[in-house]
């Protein structure tokens, strides 16, 4: 005679599963070794409250699929090469249901599904995908775009500033960050002090961001005016003999370039 | 809505994903990404020691594992950065010694190392497992004794190409007898005699070693003991390959090579006697990667060799291999993918070798999967370059070093420009290029329209005028580091493209025509760059704009401008442009 488990989700939904299929979630494993639970449809193990009935069904299926001892290699990656074609919103879901019931190798499986979603991809588009509100930065579209400009290997450092100097408005400096400490099993020391991450900020990170303009997305003409703008308080030591004569040759240059240019 | 996701389940996500690039992407998506990426973050990669502080990195990643830096620009390969310039590790291992207890791995590129640094190295990592010092100075086998003695879990000790002050070869056996962890052992660089019996016990007792690679004074007749001992090598150096006459030699050299199922790369090979050369043929059907840029074989031994060769895919050479060899090469090695020949004499205007484009117009036709080329020739065409460009629109790398500076196309007598337009108009993918010959303004202009994935590109002897700077800088888009000496390249174009050089890593300028005035304009237009001045002479006159400064080095960084420079170099400062 077949054995079932008994299982409810928080909305109180109560289903009954193949006792096999439902044992493969150590999660539940654990339930019904240690408390007996799940025998019948009064004594139901409540499940976690991220295990809605869709994501259990899908859950389920996993579970029916791998807990049968005599497949193949293949076979099982070929399944969960399949299993894993979902949108975003229902990979999250099923990462966060599989990671409350423990069911280790779909977590894996799933969070390398959600990794390759997120490779190559750009900010925004990331934002996007998993419906994520950008609260980096103020000046949202100008500010991303000019920091994702810029390379990365050394770069971390512009990315440190890039959302420290949001455009005159300085997170505020009281404002203190929980240091979040994830237990790692070689941490040596366990008591962290709050450090305010945001606190800290590089002194030169201060300015230098409004003023950096990705070159070959501007016309040369902005550039040398840029460059050439009355705004400059730093020419006073400056010979202005010089400076002038630098100028008319850079507008010459500026015009002789647009000429050659317009090809 | 908001897809969210239990912290340590963005945690295990983030674990997938490893490239520097996109990590540096999720970083900037919200700020719970932030914060859980620069705790999750192991690995990091500095390209300029000077861009970032040692603290500001701890600050940020508080977690890391492992960590490489490089300092000294590329051109101090060619002896162009001068003494005591800086790339000073002691500030970063000191301050990560304390920070990262737990750090496994430190790679170093043309930095100043001390033994103290070392010995702190040593002590300080419990778990640490891989030391790299690639083309390092600074230190001695003292420090190297240190690493051995206290670094239990040491994986990889690498030394490659560093200047290592050879006060003992005793340093190996500081490696305690219950140290049997080591997997990659390269000591090449030593000038002097390690301790061979302690070697040899290492060896013995290191069942992962994969990697050996010895230095020179280790004698061949002891290779086939090594050999014997770790038949599960997969990279071998040789030592000086010669061993007067002894049969014995070659026949026990032979029957180990024999035992070695594994070997895939091999170097070393100094001094060269031919006759031990067939000991390792055994062993050619497997290699992938062979380095013969040490031995002073001729073309017909070279070809010998290679043609048994069918998996090569890496192949470093001097030019004895000559066009023939490189035919050979062509016909017997499909799978090639690189290709390094390199000048066995730099100053013979007339060399003994006939080493032309022909050879490595054979090998582009030839091998259909070469991405990766540096050639030190003496006569190129035009022509030559633009068949190359057609045959291997797959080429990711391409230096040409036409030896003599500003040689015109052989046969045309005209400037390479259009071959080297060809290159950068077929290679869509090229991401690094060094040029040389006759060039004009117009390569630049080839450069500029077409190099859009040029990451590095190294000029020397080329252009006419501000105009072909320009080009570069206006026109790569994907451009992180430019070297450049000897051009006539001066004030106006860099000044017209100051925005592009926040965009870079760095940019080098030796014997050009950028004056003092300049420079100050620069530093003062951006602040995060750091205008770097190196005056040896002491000819620079800091009063006079008009003054031409000597090299000049351009990049940016958040730490503010370097303390630790010699006298001659100036970082030019927004208020002043005293020294520092």
């Amino acid at each position: 005679m077949k054995s079932f488990i008994w299982l409810e989700t928080t909305d109180g939904l109560i289903q009954q599963v193949e006792e096999e299929v439902a044992m493969f979630c150590p999660m539940i494993c654990r339930e019904v070794l240690q408390t007996s639970m799940g025998s019948s449809k009064n004594y139901a193990i409540k499940l976690p409250q991220r295990v809605n009935p869709v994501v259990l069904g899908l859950i389920l299926d996993y579970c029916r699929f791998h807990q049968v001892a005599g497949r193949s290699n293949k076979e099982r990656k070929t399944f969960d090469e399949k299993f894993v074609r979902l949108e975003a919103n229902k990979l999250c879901d099923l990462i966060s249901a599989a990671d409350s019931l423990q069911l280790r190798p779909l977590v894996d499986l799933t969070s390398c599904a959600i990794a390759r979603m997120i490779s190559g991809k750009t900010a925004e588009e990331i934002r996007e995908t998993f419906h994520i509100t950008d609260d980096l930065t103020e000046n949202v579209e100008a500010e991303e775009e000019r920091v994702e400009d810029r390379s990365v290997d050394d770069l971390l450092l512009f990315i440190n500033s890039g959302h420290e100097d949001s455009k005159g408005v300085k997170p505020a400096k009281n404002k203190k960050r929980n240091r979040r400490r994830k237990h790692h099993p070689k941490d040596p020391s366990p008591n962290i002090e709050n450090k305010n991450h945001y606190k800290e900020t590089d002194s030169l990170s201060s300015s230098h961001n409004s003023e950096v303009e990705d070159a070959p997305n501007q016309s040369i003409n902005s550039m040398l005016l840029g460059y050439a703008s009355p705004e400059s308080d730093y020419d006073d030591e400056l010979d202005p003999a010089l400076k002038e004569q630098l100028d008319r040759e850079v507008e010459d240059f500026a015009q002789r370039l647009n000429s050659v240019w317009s090809k | 809505m908001v897809y969210s996701l239990p912290e340590e389940v963005l945690e295990h996500v983030f674990s997938f994903i490893v490239s520097d690039k996109d990590r540096n992407v999720v970083s900037l998506v919200c700020k719970s990404w932030y914060e859980m990426e620069r705790w999750c973050r192991r690995r990091i990669f500095v390209g300029n020691c000077y861009a970032v502080s040692p603290s500001i990195m701890i600050r940020r990643f508080p977690e890391v594992r492992s960590v490489e830096l490089k300092g000294k620009p590329h051109f101090a390969d060619f002896n162009l950065v001068p003494e005591g310039w800086g790339g000073y590790a002691c500030s970063w291992i000191e301050e990560m010694s304390k920070a990262y207890p737990w750090l496994e791995e430190i790679r170093l590129k043309r930095m100043v190392v001390t033994d103290e640094s070392l010995e702190l190295i040593s002590t300080s990592f419990k778990n640490f497992r891989v030391l790299v010092l690639s083309s390092c100075e600074g230190f001695s086998t003292d420090g190297l004794s240190a690493i051995a003695a206290n670094c239990r879990n040491l994986r990889v000790l690498d030394l490659q190409e560093s200047e290592v002050m050879d006060l003992s070869g005793h340093w190996l056996s500081h490696f305690p007898e219950t140290f049997t962890s080591i997997e990659s052992l390269n000591m090449s660089c030593l000038g002097s005699e390690v301790s061979f019996s302690a070697l040899e016990r290492l060896v013995a007792r290191s069942p992962n070693l994969k990697t050996l690679r010895l230095n020179r004074s280790v004698p061949l007749g002891k290779l086939s003991t090594l050999l014997h001992l770790a038949p599960q090598l997969v990279e071998l150096g040789t030592g000086a390959y010669s061993s007067g006459i002894r049969s014995d030699v070659y026949s026990s050299l032979s029957k180990a090579f024999l035992g070695c199922k594994e070997i895939k790369g091999l170097s070393g090979f100094w001094d060269v006697d031919l006759s031990y050369l067939p000991a390792f043929y055994s062993v050619c059907s497997r290699l992938t990667t062979l380095n013969l840029s040490y031995a002073t074989i001729k073309s017909p031994d070279i070809t010998k060799v290679i043609s048994q060769c069918p998996n090569l895919q890496r192949l470093w050479v001097l030019d004895h291999i000559e066009d023939s060899g490189l035919n050979a090469l062509a016909l017997s090695c499909k799978n090639l993918q690189e290709l390094r020949v390199f000048p066995s004499d730099m100053y013979a205007a007339d060399a003994n070798v006939t080493l032309t484009e022909q050879g490595l117009v054979s090998v582009s036709q030839g091998c259909t999967k070469l991405q990766s080329v540096l050639y030190f020739c003496h006569q190129m065409s035009n022509s030559a370059l633009i068949t190359i460009a057609k045959n291997r629109p797959n080429l990711t790398c391409f230096r040409l070093c036409i030896i003599e500076p500003r040689t015109p196309d052989y046969l045309t007598h005209e400037p390479l420009d259009i071959g080297f337009g060809a290159i950068v108009k077929h290679c869509k993918n090229l991401n690094r290029l060094s040029l040389s010959g006759l060039l004009t303004d117009r390569v630049f202009e080839y450069i500029g329209v077409h190099a859009k994935k040029l990451d590095m590109l190294s000029i020397a002897f080329a252009g006419d005028s501000d105009l072909g700077l320009h080009y570069v800088l206006s026109g790569c888009k994907s451009l992180k580091k430019l070297e450049i000496r000897d051009c006539p390249f001066g004030d106006t174009a860099l000044l017209a493209n100051v925005a592009k050089l926040a965009t870079m890593r760095s940019l080098w300028m030796s014997s050009c025509a950028v004056s003092i005035g300049a420079c100050k304009i620069l530093s003062q237009k951006m602040p995060m760059l750091n205008v770097e001045v190196i005056d040896e002479n002491g000819t620079l006159d800091s009063k006079l704009d008009s003054c031409l400064v000597e090299k000049l080095y351009v990049y940016r960084t958040v730490a503010g401008p370097r303390s630790d420079m010699p006298g001659y170099i100036w970082t030019m400062d927004r208020d002043s442009s005293s020294r520092i």
